[in-house]
């Protein structure tokens, strides 16, 4: 460059000139570049296909609207306005003065209003000024009151030619009205049937295709005055980000991309066009979240501001998508927002968010899926987690460990549950990915014979209520288990655990109790479970003596594999060496010694125990003696779904992208010992969370449950109202789930996996949804606390759950909240027979006594028939819901055998009382009502309530 | 390729990149004949990419070399490469020509001044030039919307903007004033005070070394290895923790890196004497606060009547203690910087009871 010449310039200027013309261009081109580049947006694509999407099906819509309208009714009002304009042109002379004449009130009327609003303005100015000068005693002031009447009184004189001018012109219009008023009526009536076509047209003519549109309104550098391709933003007050230092309203702009998702039509369309899958509860303007005020990413989660299908951090929900989105979108792992889209299948965790006062919400059955799921496998034991807190410890008591199990099986079990019965939630604490090497088996077995020890070493003594029962038949004894209902907690091998869920794996499963126990300890168990254990949440079935036999019976018969056996035998010198590795860890190393020296080989083994059963956690899920104050061992969950991902240790484990959250808790869900893998660590270092063995649809139930965990970011504005009802929904919602009502029943849509396995459902347990409608309080009080049979044909019985009242009141006030029944004192009007016999005549036209009994069962019946004893009608049904219930029962209980006997409601087929269904309906009611002598729970209940 | 990327993992660690930047310095002034050779300048432009082209093959250089926030610093290296390349041959260009009596060859031609039009349309084409780079370059290198500030989540590492990472790798070896007050201050001092300090005409408007070899030789040091090249090393070079990890290395949050400093009264009375650290602060630090006194004010004086009496001489007295305190505080630096990487020397004066440390 720097090649000088020796006269002139420096540089060759011809030279410089093709530099400069050259650098001009490029400059040129890159401002072009750059324009375009600023103007060509992933988002506007998507507008542009969405465009000529939303007018295919516009078009096809107002095709659809063109079908619908009536043709007869059209052709008819079409006729009689040719008809009304032939009656018109008649008088064509009269209507053209007539219409000139209008046209002269007009304009007339037209002159003397902008005279009157001219002088109004100038009034009103002039009136103000009077009104300063006065208030500030300035002398100008009488001259301008006088200015103010003078227009005031032309004010007046001016409203009043006004008035005249609008009076003339209704004048001429009623005149004209003789003539055409006929064509305007007829015209009307046309119009609203075809409003719909009109409106469709109107959105055509908007969002057809033009020129215009495309080469200017949303042509670059101009698209920032009209442009029809714009983002779409919501603003929501009520729902907030949380950006570290304040606490911002939520901006989503979503729909820039999802253009129809709150409109309906769309529903066959892919993403992103599609609609909403369920606009009656979200989106949709009378749904309770409607969008303009919930928006998306409060559920959805991901980076609402973005416009970019990257940035926004969409979530794949499985590996085929990932890849098609790779292909297609570009996606990558989200890494520049903590909080990325949930997967779909996740999305209700978030309902959480808002939904605080209450841990099971209706609807949300995933979300209800996973907090059973998490409930089941005992995840909140160990870890604290809000709304977990006092939930029973999920394990049996351990205390009369004694008088239950052998030592042997015992060991066999903690080895490895699962190899015991397959379908237990019991997690694997040893043999894991961490402790399976060829030196940790001694170590193992030695923790696995403390804990064993140390747990017989502390059992109390056990007295059986009935020592040395006799036997029962075996088949007698199946059948019972099979009829009564214990498959609503309780599974006999019938396949994954996954597979059959959460609520039936409420109880143990039963597979190789045989193995397990002794005949004894299980006739004991079934006939008064609450003898050894007096906390259970296991019901009393009130069976016989003899069917507790048979039951036993069948039981003790179901046995299967050992399990593992054990793959070391210590001795006593790893004993020492493993409880010295633990004293050591919290005194000094002389101390443990001397402590050790203190100690005799036993007192060793149960001391080992008792350090391995502190530091696995057992306590956390089994009543043990001397861990009754222990404190829980796990992380604290009631924010993990907030936690950032840069607060998890991947460790050495690289195959997971180290900015997926979800990533992490799968893998360690999966494998609670994984992230040990790679690492040089003491035994008393290693990770200890057990194994679940859990399946891909178990994990991702835990993880909705977790992400559900969420910091409390949303104001009160965005939660629902607080209200008795909704806290009693609430605390009923918690309990039926935690005591596993719906393991039989099914309440508010959840539950009922018992009801799946009677081969009629008319067989099963009722559905309780209408319960609180359909049964008085004090009945219902009685009846949970000592259950009586209300169908004696049934094989499933109603078990005595032994709640304390407090727990019955939830329930009672939980089935009237959710049909807004609220409350156990209620006045019932005692209904007298004012109909005379007209309702004991329609009483037996309908054959009433045909299914339902009236004393004695009905015969030549099929049992799915049969229908509950009348004569408890009085005490126990709710004289409102009767008459709800005959007027179309499938109504309230879709699928029932009780017929419609007034299909066509108000109308009826029966002559009784003047033919009027409701009045027949009231009379059969008040019929009813008259019954006596039913079996009634308050009996026992008052019998139960004085024992207590 | 596995044993290249390990060896130069070694050698990019922090102690053997500094002291083979200082090699190279002394390497580029003693042989400067040699550097000015063209096939020296290109040969070093080419290697230099020849590394960058190898290093891409590798995912982790590949993440830290591209990433937006870093590009500007490859840049900077092709940059330094070539224009102290272009500085030391034009200075031993005009040398040559001195010593054969001629003059610098820009005072050949110093009764012209060519503004029209080569200046200014040259300064035309540079404006055009640099605003298609940054178009295209912002057009490249697009800047996301990322989650908002979490002061509870800062990343790491948390890396202070690329024209200040010389001083934040100053941090690791001194306590934040005296890194990120003390010594930033006398930098810009120390700038302002150049021109009053060096009176020395010779060298204004024209290359040359010889007659500025010191002065020269300083810069170099200050500006290249003492600043530029802490930059690089912060861009590139420091991870996770601050921790040291070589180019072709994973950036492993659990990387730990044994640091087991002490302090010289540590050394002195703990592993000198064989006695306890004193519990008064002022006797247990007597000894770092007699040597930092030594170097600040009994140092001057003695080198003036010992190595540097031609300078004293030459400058007087204001001048010389002012340009040589200046530079005693510039090389604390690196003293710093080995009496560390040697003796794993923390503080020189450390006194917690007062929040002051040295």
């Amino acid at each position: 460059m720097a090649e000088k010449k020796s006269v002139g310039h420096a540089y060759n200027v011809d030279f410089l000139n093709v530099v400069f013309a050259a650098s001009s261009l490029f400059l040129f081109l890159s401002v072009i570049w750059m324009v375009w580049d600023d103007f060509d947006r992933e988002w506007k694509h998507t507008q542009r296909r969405f465009a000529a999407l939303e007018y295919q099906v516009t078009q096809a819509t107002l095709a659809q609207a063109g079908r619908a309208v009536d043709k007869n009714k059209l052709g008819q009002l079409t006729a009689a306005e040719a008809a009304a304009r032939k009656n018109v042109s008649a008088n064509q002379q009269k209507v053209d003065d007539l219409q000139a004449k209008l046209k002269d009130a007009d304009n007339a009327l037209f002159r003397a209003t902008t005279a009157f609003q001219t002088m109004k303005a100038t009034y009103d100015q002039d009136r103000y000024d009077f009104e300063a000068s006065r208030a500030n005693g300035l002398s100008s002031a009488p001259r301008k009151e006088e200015i103010e009447k003078d227009e005031a009184k032309r004010l007046a004189d001016l409203d009043l030619a006004r008035e005249k001018a609008e009076a003339n012109k209704a004048d001429v219009q009623k005149q004209l009205g003789q003539y055409t008023g006929q064509v305007a009526t007829v015209q009307k009536s046309i119009d609203e049937i075809t409003a719909e076509q009109t409106r469709l047209n109107k959105r055509l003519e908007v969002i057809a295709p033009s020129a215009v549109k495309d080469y200017f309104r949303n042509a670059p550098l101009l698209d920032f005055l009209a442009p029809t391709l714009k983002v779409q933003q919501i603003i929501l007050p009520n729902v907030v980000d949380d950006v570290n230092f304040i606490r911002v309203p939520k901006m989503d702009r979503c729909q820039t991309c999802h253009l129809a998702i709150d409109k309906k039509g769309y529903e066959k369309y892919p993403q992103p066009f599609t609609t909403h899958p369920d606009l009656a509860t979200y989106l949709g303007g009378s749904s309770p979240h409607p969008i303009d005020k919930t928006g998306c990413t409060v559920c959805h989660e991901g980076m609402g501001q973005s416009v970019s299908f990257r940035d926004t951090a969409h979530m794949p929900s499985n590996e085929k998508q990932k890849e098609e989105w790779e292909k297609k979108y570009g996606w990558e792992q989200p890494h520049l927002w903590d909080y990325p889209m949930l997967p779909i299948a996740m999305t209700e965790a978030s309902c959480a968010k808002c939904h605080k006062q209450q841990v099971y919400i209706p609807k949300a059955d995933k979300l209800n899926m996973a907090y059973a799921t998490y409930e089941r496998a005992g995840c909140f034991a160990c870890h604290k987690t809000k709304g977990f807190e006092d939930v029973k410890k999920p394990g049996p008591i351990l205390t009369k460990i004694d008088s239950k199990l052998s030592q042997d099986w015992v060991r066999n079990w903690i080895r490895n549950p699962k190899a015991v019965k397959p379908t237990t939630w019991m997690p694997r604490f040893f043999y894991n990915s961490n402790n399976s090497g060829p030196d940790d088996a001694p170590r193992n077995e030695t923790e696995i014979n403390a804990i064993a020890a140390y747990l017989f070493a502390n059992a109390e003594k056990h007295t059986f209520a009935v020592s040395n029962p006799g036997h029962g038949d075996a088949k007698n004894g199946e059948q019972i288990v099979k009829a009564i209902g214990c498959q609503g907690c309780h599974v006999v091998g019938e396949g994954s655990r996954s597979e059959v869920g959460p609520r039936r794996t409420f109880g143990q499963p039963l597979e190789n109790i045989g193995n397990k126990t002794t005949y004894e300890w299980i006739y004991n168990w079934v006939r008064d479970p609450k003898h050894y254990s007096p906390a259970t949440y296991m019901p009393n079935l009130r069976l016989t003596d003899a069917q507790v036999a048979d039951v036993a019976t069948y039981l003790v018969t179901l046995k299967g594999p050992a399990g593992d056996a054990a793959k070391a035998t210590p001795d006593a010198t790893v004993t020492d060496a493993v409880l010295l590795d633990y004293l050591k860890n919290v005194m000094p190393f002389e101390d443990a010694k001397a402590q050790m020296a203190k100690m005799s080989p036993e007192q060793r083994q149960l001391d080992l125990g008792q350090r391995a059963i502190s530091r696995y956690g057992c306590f956390s899920c089994h009543d043990i003696k001397g861990f009754e104050k222990a404190q829980s061992i796990g992380t604290d969950l009631s924010e993990e779904g907030s936690k950032l991902v840069t607060r998890l240790d991947f460790a050495f484990i690289t195959d997971i992208p180290h900015s997926s959250k979800l990533g992490w808790f799968d893998r360690k869900l999966h494998d609670p010992r994984a992230f040990d893998k790679g690492r040089v660590l003491q035994p008393l270092e290693k990770l200890r969370m057990p194994n679940f063995d859990l399946s891909n649809v178990e994990v991702e139930r835990l993880l909705t449950a977790l992400m559900s965990f969420q910091r409390e970011i949303q104001p009160p504005a965005a939660m629902p109202v607080r209200s008795a009802r909704i806290d009693n929904l609430g605390v009923g919602r918690t309990l039926v789930h935690r005591r596993n009502c719906v393991g039989c029943h099914i309440i508010e849509g959840d539950g009922g996996d018992f009801v799946k396995l009677v081969a009629d459902p008319s067989l099963g347990p009722p559905m309780l949804t209408p319960e609180g409608a359909r049964v008085q309080p004090d009945w219902l009080y009685a009846f949970v606390r000592g259950p009586i049979t209300i169908r004696p044909w049934l094989g499933v019985r109603m078990p005595t759950f032994g709640l304390n009242d407090e727990n019955i009141n939830h329930v009672i006030s939980y089935f009237g909240s959710i049909s807004n029944t609220i409350g156990p004192f209620q006045t019932h009007e005692i209904v007298k027979t004012a109909n005379g016999d007209s309702g004991k005549q329609l009483f037996e036209l309908l054959k009433c006594q045909q299914c339902h009994v009236l004393g004695a069962i009905p015969k030549d019946q099929p049992t799915s028939n049969l229908a509950p004893d009348l004569r408890m009608a009085p005490e126990r049904l709710q004289p409102e819901w009767i008459l709800q219930w005959l007027k179309k029962p499938s109504d309230i209980l879709p699928g029932t055998r009780m017929p419609a006997f007034w299909p066509d409601y108000p109308k009826s087929y029966y002559p009784q009382l003047g033919g009027d269904a409701e009045t027949q309906i009231r009379a059969i009611r008040d019929h009813l009502l008259t019954f006596k002598g039913g079996p009634s729970p308050k009996v026992g209940a008052a019998k139960s309530a004085n024992n207590n | 390729m596995g044993f290249i990327k390990s060896a130069i993992n070694a050698v990019a660690d922090p102690r053997l990149f500094f002291m083979l930047a200082v090699a190279l310095l002394a390497i580029i002034v003693w042989q400067r004949e040699k550097v000015a050779s063209n096939a020296v300048g290109y040969g070093a432009l080419g290697l230099t990419g020849l590394f960058f082209a190898f290093g891409t093959f590798d995912v982790n250089f590949r993440q830290i070399v591209t990433k937006p926030d870093n590009v500007p610093i490859v840049g900077l290296i092709f940059l330094l490469v070539f224009f102290v390349w272009y500085s030391i041959k034009e200075g031993v260009l005009n040398d040559r020509r001195i010593a054969a009596g001629q003059g610098p060859i820009e005072k050949a031609e110093s009764d012209r001044v060519w503004v029209w039009p080569d200046l200014v349309y040259t300064e035309l084409i540079s404006l055009i030039l640099f605003t298609v780079i940054l178009i295209v370059w912002s057009i490249f290198l697009k800047a996301p919307l990322e989650q908002p500030a979490n002061p509870a989540n800062t990343p790491n590492p948390s890396k202070a903007p690329w024209y200040f990472l010389g001083l934040q790798e100053m941090l690791v070896y001194f306590d934040p004033w005296l890194a990120g007050v003390v010594l930033p201050g006398l930098i810009i001092v120390g700038l302002i005070a150049i021109p009053y300090i060096d009176k020395n005409p010779k060298g204004n408007g024209y290359f040359t070394f010889s007659e500025r070899k010191a002065e020269i030789t300083i810069f170099l040091f200050g500006f290249v290895v003492l600043w530029c090249s802490l930059i690089v090393l912060g861009t590139f070079l420091r991870g996770p923790n601050w921790n040291f990890f070589g180019p072709f290395e994973f950036w492993d949050i659990h990387k730990l890196a044994a640091l087991t400093n002490v302090n010289l009264s540590e050394y002195i009375w703990v592993r000198g004497l064989h006695m306890g650290l004193p519990t008064n602060w002022f006797v247990r630090e007597i000894f770092g606060i007699l040597l930092v006194l030594f170097y600040v004010f009994a140092l001057p004086p003695l080198l003036a009547k010992m190595w540097l009496k031609t300078y004293y001489v030459k400058m007087g007295g204001p001048r010389y203690y002012t340009g040589v305190v200046l530079f005693l505080m510039m090389m604390s630096l690196p003293l710093k910087m080995l009496a560390r990487w040697l003796f794993n020397l923390k503080y020189v004066v450390a006194i917690p009871e007062i929040f002051f440390n040295i």
